[in-house]
């Protein structure tokens, strides 16, 4: 497997910290882009919907976001860019091989693959 | 609910619709932030000219709202700049000048402010729709959907105090949409089912809406603004 497997850090709630996971986030994607390797974030379910607080909540939606465009912008170049989001007690393998499964990947782009049931009867992000 | 309104990009565009909005539907005073004084057109706008993404700016703007004596009933983080590229090409002050202001600014306002709202007072995040994914703007969509990861916790951690929602604008009829070029806006225009942009008013119709009562079961939320676009 070529391309990034990215995992969000965990940051406290202040702006510096947060900023500077979503910079690492931008500076690997970039480089990905740039070799037109594939980009797969990974983030917590519990992130997606603000429950760990704001710090790691603007991290989780901004690479989601983030992670939408780049496949937009992919699209054509032939590389993709997607989401894993896990639930606190996933199996991490579980986790890491969904991510590899998505960096493999032809055509499956722009997608959150969420592992877990925990997102069930919940909003869409 | 008598009481003032923080809202921020309120020199232009969606802002000063917002801003206008809420001065002519009242009983609100509305504290504009970047509002020169020569802009502010009503009696009921209060202008504060603050750089946010600096050390001391939003305890520049809680300064100014204790200063007006009047209880903060809502905050309307609005202000909001675009440095586009492709994600190949982009430098590293673009992506990190777009995240300052439509995030770190906003969230940095909110931390400050939001010791000082009332029970049952209402923040709107103004988000977009490239929230959602949009060519050329990997920094925007993240600043954006950061936006709506804040809004999310903020609603979590301020209610049943303080209800939290976001706005997602789609192409609506600003000057920041007057500095795409004409043939891809037309092209753009073409994709949404209502075939038109949107008004900044438009926007601040469903600010008003999210901040007064009427919307007082609602947090959480996004609500697009986008005339079907995210349909079609």
């Amino acid at each position: 497997m070529s391309g990034v497997i990215h995992w969000a850090r965990d940051v406290t709630d202040t702006w510096d910290d947060i900023r500077s996971e979503l910079t690492r986030a931008f500076e690997v994607s970039r480089a990905a882009a740039k070799a037109e390797d594939p980009i797969v974030y990974v983030v917590r379910q519990d992130d997606l919907l603000g429950r760990r607080g704001p710090g790691n909540a603007m991290v989780a939606t901004g690479l989601l976001s983030a992670a939408r465009t780049a496949a937009l912008e992919g699209v054509g170049k032939g590389w993709t860019a997607n989401v894993v989001a896990y639930d606190e007690d996933a199996d991490l393998a579980s986790v890491e091989a969904w991510a590899m499964r998505l960096a493999d990947s032809e055509g499956v782009t722009g997608e959150l693959v969420r592992i877990g049931p925990g997102h069930l009867g919940k909003a869409l992000p | 609910m008598n009481g003032s309104i923080v809202v921020t990009g309120a020199a232009r565009g969606i802002g000063r619709a917002i801003a206008e909005k809420l001065a002519s539907t009242g009983p609100f005073t509305v504290i504009g932030v970047d509002l020169a004084p020569e802009l502010a057109l009503s009696e009921q706008i209060t202008p504060v000219q603050v750089d946010l993404t600096s050390e001391d700016g939003p305890a520049t703007v809680r300064e100014a709202v204790e200063r007006m004596g009047l209880p903060l009933i809502g905050l309307v983080n609005n202000a909001g700049i675009t440095r586009d590229a492709r994600l190949v090409n982009m430098t590293d002050g673009d992506f990190r000048s777009v995240l300052d202001v439509n995030l770190g600014a906003a969230y940095r306002l909110s931390a400050e402010l939001a010791a000082l709202m009332q029970d049952g007072s209402a923040m709107v995040n103004i988000a977009s729709r490239a929230y959602l994914g949009n060519f050329g703007q990997y920094n925007y969509s993240m600043s954006k959907g950061g936006v709506v990861g804040m809004t999310r916790a903020l609603a979590l951690s301020l209610a049943p105090h303080i209800r939290v929602n976001a706005i997602a604008p789609g192409l609506i009829s600003s000057e920041m949409s007057m500095g795409i070029p004409e043939e891809i806006r037309d092209k753009m225009v073409d994709a949404i089912p209502l075939d038109r942009m949107g008004t900044p008013d438009e926007v601040a119709n469903t600010v008003w809406w999210l901040l007064t009562p009427l919307s007082s079961y609602i947090t959480g939320e996004v609500i697009v603004v986008g005339g079907g676009r995210s349909l079609s």
